[in-house]
């Protein structure tokens, strides 16, 4: 796998280039801002992108804004965001395409290595992988007009559990039930958010999106 | 009159009396500052008279501040206080008392409380002394004859047992005079010293607007370099240990222990650090604006929770950050100590100000405690230039009120 990471800060560019590379995962450019994190995009075509959402020169969104660009131009194009807070929305925004391949972090995480490489290989393989912190405050702020009202509670904690990006197996194995049950759950929760029927890994996307969205 | 109807009556009247017998004090205090007022503005050609205006000055404004604030516990409605603050050299502390229109009305205040609160609470003190003297006068006529007073003399025993007659009307007079007297006196006084409506105007604003504007791009600059500095190497820091947990693999149990530990501790910073982060300027207000964040307040409060909020403009971080505190905080505390069932949130503004009140059903009778949560955000509203008001009478309703200059 190759990546290009952009994160403006030298030391921690460097750890994470460090990390990467121990992981037999190539690093193929390292930058510090948004216009050469395109660039490189550009000159390397890269398998994913890591990326900080606060870049220079405002230090607002413009990593952010430069992942959803690269993946308009490059549609489908795995990205992992790094973030030093939780902001709901810009999940959001990632996922928006439907396209999966989209994971939005706490930076801090990188500090768990395993979990966080195994994070970074979801999501470069299509997958969708949210913060668990983001799944905590969309849980506080719901309203009351949410679509998710019509779900169960144990239909909530699957949806909340395929957010953080856990496979059905994997779903299974934290609620320890069934490989089967998890699959009725997971029937129950499309049909209930209205999803139209087709290949099941982009519903699942819709469905967490639905979730962020809600 | 019922039974129940006269003992409630007697508790409001002794209120009512304590609350006079203050105005008495406050009255003579009042009145030998008028005075003093006098003495200074007579010898101003000599400059002694200016010396004094700032001592004179914040001793009037603690007057006053005490009598806004009794006034607005006896009333159950606020008396608002602006006062330019009083700061630096003396010539310009003088300039700033003499330019402040508060400070006329607050030495018209003195006149008028000190004549008018020391004559309600004399009468109001007076009123059960004379019912006790008329009432006793049988009991002592004879030993003292010719003195009383009644206004006539006594030297019969129909004089005398006439007394008991009188001394009954003293009584009803003392029971039904100050409750009335002590609501006029206060009015008197929230009249005289809440701010006419063109001062609240004229007031600072452009340069309240520049110095706010400041205080915004330094509380972005904190956030930034708290964010970007400090938690990028926090970070840092955090996944060397992670690797270095990794390596450790195969060490001894006592490194890794060690190493798991570190991680830990550094895990534990960076979240306390997102927490200060968030005080400083809460990403729920860049992300909903004021009145979505205080929505979100008002929904994951456990009390019942109502929202009015006015439409007006984006206003400073600063100003936002501090009703978005002070809305969390005052619903926080009624949930923990009120017992109230429901609440109310209001946000509006009024001339330059942001008005921000939570009401609540509860028993009332709260009180600031120093270090408490209150007096954390009447901290932060006083560096704004604003204020916090808390309206607690027993039996409630509580309110607490913030009023912060916000530029518009």
């Amino acid at each position: 796998m190759r990546v290009v990471i952009a994160e403006d800060d030298a030391l921690l560019r460097e750890g994470l280039a460090m990390l990467l590379a121990s992981e037999d995962i190539e690093v193929a450019a390292a930058v510090d801002n948004a216009a050469d994190l395109l660039g490189a995009l550009a000159a390397h075509a890269p398998d994913a992108l890591l990326v900080d959402v606060r870049l220079p020169p405002d230090f607002r969104d413009e990593g952010l804004r430069a992942a959803v660009e690269a993946r308009t131009r490059v549609p489908g194009l795995p990205v992992l965001v790094l973030s030093s807070y939780v902001e709901d929305s810009s999940a959001a925004e990632l996922l928006q395409d439907g396209a999966g391949g989209v994971g939005y972090l706490l930076k801090q995480r990188v500090g768990k290595v395993n979990e966080f490489v195994d994070a970074l290989r979801r999501v470069a393989g299509g997958g969708t992988v949210i913060d668990p912190e983001v799944i905590a405050q969309l849980l506080v702020r719901r309203r009351a007009n949410d679509p998710l009202h019509r779900l169960t509670p144990r239909e909530r904690e699957v949806l909340g559990l395929m957010a953080e990006g856990h496979s059905n197996t994997g779903i299974a194995e934290r609620l320890v039930i069934s490989d089967g049950a998890v699959n009725k759950y997971i029937r129950n929760i499309f049909s209930k958010l209205d999803l139209p029927p087709s290949e099941s890994g982009h519903r699942r996307v819709l469905a967490v999106l639905a979730y962020l969205k809600a | 009159m019922s039974v129940v109807d006269v003992r409630t009556r007697f508790l409001a009247s002794c209120r009512a009396t304590r609350y006079l017998v203050t105005d008495l004090g406050l009255g003579l205090l009042a009145l030998i500052t008028f005075a003093a007022v006098t003495a200074a503005a007579a010898l101003t050609p000599t400059g002694v008279g200016l010396a004094a205006v700032p001592p004179l000055t914040s001793w009037t404004r603690r007057l006053a501040s005490r009598q806004r604030r009794r006034a607005a516990a006896l009333l159950g409605t606020p008396v608002p206080e602006r006062y330019q603050p009083l700061e630096g050299a003396l010539s310009r502390r003088v300039r700033t008392a003499l330019s402040d229109p508060a400070a006329y009305r607050d030495v018209a205040w003195l006149f008028v409380h000190g004549v008018a609160g020391t004559a309600a609470g004399y009468l109001a003190l007076a009123l059960p002394l004379f019912a006790v003297n008329a009432f006793t006068v049988p009991l002592w006529w004879q030993a003292v004859p010719g003195t009383s007073l009644l206004g006539y003399s006594i030297d019969s025993w129909p004089a005398a047992l006439s007394g008991i007659v009188i001394g009954l009307g003293y009584a009803l007079l003392s029971l039904l005079v100050p409750v009335p007297l002590a609501k006029a006196t206060a009015r008197l006084s929230r009249v005289l010293l809440r701010p006419p409506k063109q001062a609240q105007l004229a007031a600072v604003s452009a340069a309240r607007a520049a110095a706010l504007e400041a205080h915004e791009l330094e509380l972005k600059r904190i956030e930034r370099d708290l964010h970007d500095e400090t938690q990028n190497r926090l970070v840092a820091v955090l996944m060397n240990l992670g690797m270095l947990e990794r390596a450790l693999a195969e060490a001894p149990e006592p490194a890794q222990r060690l190493a798991v530990r570190a991680h830990e501790a550094a895990s534990d910073a960076l979240t306390n650090l997102r927490k200060v982060v968030r005080t400083i300027h809460p990403p729920v207000l860049t992300e909903r604006g004021l009145d979505g964040a205080i929505a979100a307040l008002a929904a994951s409060s456990p009390v019942s929770c109502a929202i009015a909020v006015d439409d007006f403009p984006r206003l400073p971080a600063a100003v936002e950050t501090a009703a978005y505190f002070a809305v969390a905080e005052a619903l926080t505390n009624l949930a923990k100590h009120s017992g109230a069932t429901s609440a109310q949130v209001r946000l509006r503004t009024e001339t330059e100000f942001l008005v921000v009140e939570v009401e609540d059903d509860g028993r009332g009778g709260a009180g600031a405690r120093p270090g408490g949560g209150l007096a954390g955000i009447d901290r932060r509203v006083a560096a704004l230039g604003g204020r916090t008001m808390l309206i607690s009478p027993p039996g409630g309703p509580t309110v607490v009120r913030v009023e912060l200059p916000c530029g518009l």
